[in-house]
């Protein structure tokens, strides 16, 4: 390809995936820069797994291209391919060593014995496992598993390395750990990193990019701040957080803000790219964490952006205190981040509810 | 996906054995089960290891008492005389004249083995005759017995060894069985392996023929080769060769169709439960096809290809059948224990054919459950892919094909010669289409037995293997192991030992049930006892103990809670070893035709005799209808399944 960027690592065109019954991939197009960590997200059966497994090459896209450092790979066999992928268990092979399987690759292409070991010797020194060489992989944690895991997909140089729900197995506190000194080797070493995972917050906190799927579509793709931000419809949104959502009306367009009526109140929101004209119904996407709570005996002068309800019930997670609040007849999630500061309200309890004009809007 | 493989992970409920003495219920149920397994497993066993450290004589003892009054007299007027017509006696082994007391004399005489009881009468009388007249004179009163001297020894083995004829089988037998079970090995993995990751429409039908064999009595297959490649089978016959299959070539190649079933369906499963995850992995790592079949497939599936060769050679050295139609005059250890019981009546010897029988046997069962046991590679998790699996490339693919398609060609030949025989006059001869050796009264009633035969085992060995299996599983009982032990030996051991062993064992009182319909239910039923007995454990070990704890904990009896709550969720065991008995029991040969008593001939053995007899339309018409009639069962069985929506692995 004549005009190839030097700067995109891989790039998938109008890549799609029929089985007998379904399409598990549906026409999907992306492109992934060097050095980037991308993260596919999406409900379980969305086939981010399938996606994956196609640029792996263990399974045959039934039609589009994928091309690998501007080579067209769509056909090439797994073992031919400079890919390298962690499985969601790992699959270590048991009847070897920590060192065997680490330099299983190496000893495939009949690299001389010495370069094998002082390869793996390396590789164990970057997924701190230095010792453990002759430990069988049954005899180890987890999270050992997976460093041994990594450590055998880094041991080929892979243009890119596909991780499939590599952190599903491990318990949360590990899981949080492993992430980070994942995201900490891929700076290290500059790698370029596709990442499939189920879990939003895990996509979040990891990724440059995220891709988000539903239905072997692509729904999104974006940074974690505009996919959480500015996502592109309520699956999206809902997808990587909590939202409340308010149906209402444009009627009023003015230079910075246009006016937004809800049957709970008008919203001043500032006006966002898209083109917006009065009376367009909209839906008004607001982020629990985004809305303030005061009490209703709290005098705050202006009308606007402001609802009233009443506390239903109260959910206290200690960093933050969930309230959910009948809005007159709308149920309204609020996270309340510093609950000490305002005192907890009860059951039954009115309260004024602030929403910031930074509000989201999607087309209803 | 991921099982639990260890014992510890359901607690039992009862972790103590005191508490076992406290249910007098339990103690009750498995102190029969405990009865019944010692009385017709190692009792069996017990009596055919003793009768081979025997050698009994016929003994004749004659007591005078007389009137001679010295010592001197004696000698000269009894003992001299009595000894000079001894002599001459045809047969007799050992003789002595002892005085007991100055009133009485014992002469003792003792016959060669096979010195025959009824004729041994007659001769022993016909012996003492002369002595009688010889020393009329002196003698007063006369009694003599008839009986038989058992004596310990080895004689029997070192006579075993002594002769090639008899220890010549011994190392035919276990040549046999190395070399079928490394050809059923190969082919079977070939088989599965090209099944699972070969041409996608291939995979049904290589399953379809693998399975095929299954379906038919064990010796079918020697019976279809007599047909193909017998003195005047069709290859000698077309291609006017002077070509037979008799002897080694027969017995390997029927052994090897008739085992292969066992051997695909266990390494089959052993790759399916392997996954393909592995492989993936090893793919992505750059592995070609060849490298991942030699160092990730073959070293992760081993221990269960070896479980798998193990239970093979059990079979292939403990095989009956098919030595018996075409071993032509190789001789190997099953069938000539049968030749020496029925035969020669050398009750001695064949029990050291059985005993060599069991060793190999033991020792593969105990390299089984000691060393192999437990020791798979379980690959964990994974989520199974959408429909797609790995196909392997024609490097590989070819080089297994060309095994496997004329493996499948030979298994539908000999299905086909079966159909040839059975409706033609006489095959090769006279080519004539023919229903004649449909009309057969004796084989019909044979059917109609073996149906009675195998229902009744079936109802038998699932109940109580499934019981065992709670037992062993779930309670704490003393000599747990033991007992474990013991009921796995019906299976481990070859069935012409039980066969042998159920004579020897049950022909006298105190249970006398040789020659009735029963004593070969009984050992039908207790020589499958294991297969329940497994099927039963590996459900139990997926249902959580604590259901049961459930039970309890609501008031229920432990009687209760097994039959209310245990015994519904573990049904699919039942029916499987209900189903696995069945069919086992249609084709069964090698025990049943040392106990078969006139009026009670099994269909499997009525055609291995009317084979034996040349009479192979009739052998081949029969076989037909045993067939249909075990999927007939077996459809009415599966029936059953759906309509009361139990699944049946």
């Amino acid at each position: 390809m004549a005009d190839h960027d030097r700067s995109t690592v891989l790039e998938i065109q109008n890549l799609t995936k029929r089985f007998a019954r379904m399409t598990a991939v549906d026409n999907v197009s992306f492109s992934l820069e060097n050095g980037k960590l991308m993260t596919f997200v999406g409900p379980s059966g969305c086939g981010k797994t399938t996606l994956l497994r196609m640029i792996s090459g263990l399974t045959e896209p039934t039609e589009g291209k994928i091309i690998l450092d501007g080579e067209d790979i769509t056909f090439l066999r797994a073992n031919a391919r400079d890919t390298a992928m962690v499985f969601q268990n790992y699959a270590l092979f048991p009847h070897m060593t920590v060192s065997q399987n680490i330099g299983f690759g190496l000893q495939i292409r009949k690299k001389p014995k010495d370069e094998v070991k002082r390869e793996v010797e390396r590789l164990l020194e970057l997924v701190q496992l230095q010792g453990l060489g002759d430990r069988k992989t049954q005899q180890l944690s987890g999270g050992q598993q997976q460093r041994v895991a990594l450590a055998r997909a880094l041991s080929l140089h892979p243009k890119i390395l596909l991780l499939d729900e590599p952190l599903s197995n491990l318990d949360a506190n590990l899981r949080v750990m492993m992430r980070e000194e994942i995201r900490k080797l891929q700076e290290q070493l500059h790698l370029s990193i596709i990442f499939v995972t189920h879990d939003q917050e895990e996509a979040m906190s990891i990724s440059d990019i995220l891709v988000v799927m539903d239905n072997g579509i692509v729904k999104q793709i974006g940074s974690p701040t505009e996919i959480y931000e500015r996502p592109i419809d309520e699956f999206v949104a809902n997808f990587v957080g909590h939202i409340n959502l308010f149906e209402g009306e444009v009627t009023d367009i003015s230079e910075e803000k246009m006016t937004f009526r809800t049957k709970h109140g008008d919203l001043k929101i500032k006006l966002s790219e898209f083109d917006l004209s009065v009376g367009d119904r909209l839906k008004a996407v607001v982020r629990p964490e985004s809305i303030g709570i005061a009490s209703y005996e709290n005098a705050i002068n202006s009308s606007t952006n402001i609802f009233k309800g009443i506390i239903e019930s109260y959910m206290y997670i200690g960093s933050v205190i969930r309230y959910t609040i009948n809005a007159e007849g709308k149920t309204v999630y609020l996270d309340e981040s510093d609950p000490q500061y305002m005192g907890i309200f009860k059951e039954g309890d009115p309260v004024k509810l602030i929403l910031k004009d930074r509000i989201h809007l999607l087309p209803a | 996906m991921s099982m639990p493989h260890s014992d510890g992970y359901f607690t039992k409920i009862a972790d103590d054995t005191r508490q076992f003495f406290r249910s007098p219920g339990l103690v009750a149920v498995t102190t029969v089960a405990a009865v019944l397994i010692f009385l017709f497993i190692v009792f069996p066993i017990g009596s055919v290891l003793q009768k081979s450290f025997t050698v009994s004589y016929p003994t004749v003892s004659i007591r005078y008492r007389h009137n001679i009054a010295t010592p001197g007299d004696f000698e000269k007027k009894l003992i001299h005389p009595v000894m000079a017509v001894l002599s001459p006696i045809p047969g007799l082994v050992k003789s002595s004249v002892v005085r007991e007391n100055p009133q009485t004399v014992l002469i003792f005489l003792r016959f060669e083995k096979f010195w025959d009881d009824l004729k041994g009468l007659n001769d022993a009388k016909r012996a003492i005759r002369p002595i009688q007249a010889t020393i009329e004179p002196h003698i007063e009163e006369v009694k003599y017995k008839l009986s038989k001297e058992r004596i310990y020894s080895t004689e029997t083995y070192k006579d075993f060894f002594a002769n090639s004829y008899y220890w010549h089988s011994l190392r035919n037998s276990i040549i046999l069985a190395v070399v079928s079970t490394t050809i059923i090995t190969v082919i079977a993995f070939f088989l599965a392996y090209v099944g699972l990751r070969g041409p996608r429409r291939a995979r049904g039908p290589l399953r379809m023929i693998g399975l095929l064999p299954l379906v038919a009595p064990p010796f079918i297959f020697s019976l279809s080769l007599i047909l193909l490649g017998g003195r005047s089978g069709i290859i000698s016959k077309l291609f006017d060769l002077d070509f037979n299959l008799y002897g080694w070539p027969g017995v390997i190649i029927a052994q090897a169709i008739t085992f292969l079933p066992l051997g695909y369906l266990m390494i089959e499963n052993v790759l399916r439960s392997l996954g393909t995850n592995m492989e993936d992995a090893a793919t992505d790592m750059g592995a070609t096809d060849y490298d991942i079949l030699f160092k990730i497939t073959i070293p992760l599936s081993l221990p269960g290809i070896l479980k798998a060769a193990l239970l093979v050679f059990l079979l292939a050295i403990a095989d009956f059948g098919n030595p018996m139609l075409i071993s032509g005059n190789v001789h190997f250890l099953a069938t000539d224990a049968y030749l020496y019981w029925v035969g020669e009546n050398n009750l001695e010897m064949a029990a050291v054919f059985c005993v060599f029988l069991i060793l190999p046997s033991m020792l593969m069962f105990i390299i089984h459950e000691f060393i192999l046991k437990g020791k798979s590679y379980t690959t964990i998790g994974g989520k199974p892919q959408q429909g797609e699996e790995r196909s392997i490339s024609g490097k590989i693919l070819y080089p297994m094909l060309a095994v496997v398609i004329p493996v499948s060609m030979v298994i539908i030949a000999c299905f086909g010669m079966i159909f040839l025989g059975a409706f033609t006059k006489i095959l090769m001869i006279n080519n004539t289409f023919t229903l004649e050796h449909f009309n057969s009264p004796n084989g019909i009633r044979a059917l109609i037995t073996s149906v009675k035969f195998a229902l009744s085992a079936a109802c038998i060995a699932p109940l109580f293997g499934v019981i065992l299996s709670y037992i062993l599983i779930r309670k704490q009982i003393p000599f747990k192991r033991v007992l474990e032990f013991s009921s796995l030996l019906g299976f481990a051991v070859p069935g012409t030992v039980m066969g042998v062993g159920y004579i020897l064992a049950f022909n006298t009182p105190p249970i006398k049930l040789t020659g009735t319909f029963l004593i070969m239910i009984i050992n039908e039923a207790f020589r499958n006892i294991s297969v329940s007995l497994e099927a039963g454990s590996s459900k139990l070990h997926q249902i959580d103990v604590a259901i049961e704890e459930a039970a309890l904990d609501m008031g229920a009896s432990a009687m209760k809670t097994f039959f209310k709550v245990v015994l519904p969720l573990i049904s699919s065991a039942l029916l499987a070893g209900f189903i696995y008995t069945f069919m086992v029991g249609m084709i069964a040969v090698s025990a049943v035709i040392f106990l078969i008593s006139p009026g009670n001939d099994l269909a499997a053995l009525y055609i291995l005799a009317v084979a034996e007899q040349g009479m192979l339309g009739m052998a081949c018409a029969i076989s037909i209808m045993l067939i249909a009639v075990v999927l007939l069962c077996l459809g009415a069985l599966k029936l059953v399944a759906r309509y009361t929506r139990t699944e049946v692995y």
